[in-house]
């Protein structure tokens, strides 16, 4: 999972290395993508501890490295339909908000499928400007960018 | 917010989480029925189970995901003995935390 995926393309001498931009994951009935630049680890779903009161898309806390880390349910962020009963769930720890004031928080995703290349120009801008930054096609599928950076404001 | 740094913090069980007390902001404790009444700032609280008092608690300010989607306001935030907590601002008690009337905690 930490290597970035670099395939080749072209033929001949003439190789392209593109490298991978985004952890694909999926949430509920969507396929998500992270930027790469922001994922700390994938880790096995992580152990979390409920806080009343908080609204759904914060599932808790939980504990990574020593530190608490605050766990945010992926699916409802996108507002995705939840999927089947998920084999190997998974946290993804990343950094969100601008580098100065960063933190890292948890999202608890279905499965972490793959690390793709996703071309800046091909992203179809949400309305928004918030947390789902846009649409891309990736192999085949409409899969969606987040902005982690919207997280931390 | 008070007490973010204290010397000890007295450790609860409530609602399915840990919570940090600070100390000196616990004036009363009392065994009730099968949980616990506990005096904080002028308020009554109940837990669950008490873990024990803690020092050299390392507390961090709450991040700021817990204030976007948690409308309580924590002291802070700290992992004691692999258990992530919440610290309590005494001033400002979260809801789950308050004795209910009748309650046999």
């Amino acid at each position: 999972m930490g290597e970035p995926l670099t395939p080749l393309i072209g033929d001949g001498a003439r190789k392209t290395r593109r490298e991978g931009t985004h952890l694909l994951v999926r949430a509920g009935e969507y396929s998500c993508a992270l930027p790469l630049s922001a994922v700390r680890r994938v880790v096995r779903a992580l152990t979390v501890h409920p806080l009343p009161g908080a609204a759904g898309e914060l599932e808790g806390l939980a504990e990574f490295g020593g530190e608490p880390l605050p766990v945010l349910n992926l699916a409802r962020l996108v507002n995705a339909s939840p999927g089947a009963n998920p084999s190997y769930p998974v946290t993804v720890v990343v950094w969100v908000g601008p580098v100065e004031g960063r933190e890292m928080i948890g999202f608890t995703a279905d499965a972490a499928l793959e690390v793709v290349h996703v071309p800046p120009e091909s992203i179809v801008a949400a309305s928004d400007g918030g947390f789902l930054q846009g649409e891309a096609p990736v192999g085949g599928e409409v899969v969606r960018i987040l902005n982690l950076d919207a997280l931390g404001h | 917010m008070s007490a973010p740094h204290a010397a000890g913090y007295l450790l609860v069980r409530r609602a399915g989480g840990v919570w940090g007390i600070a100390n000196e902001a616990v004036s009363g404790l009392a065994r009730n029925g099968r949980g616990y009444r506990l005096t904080v700032g002028g308020e009554v609280l109940a837990a669950d189970e008490i873990l024990g008092v803690v020092t050299g608690l390392r507390v961090l300010p709450p991040a700021p995901a817990l204030r976007r989607f948690w409308p309580e306001s924590p002291a802070g935030m700290a992992v004691h003995g692999g258990l992530p907590l919440v610290v309590v601002d005494p001033l400002r008690v979260p809801a789950a935390l308050r004795w209910n009337e009748g309650e046999d905690a």
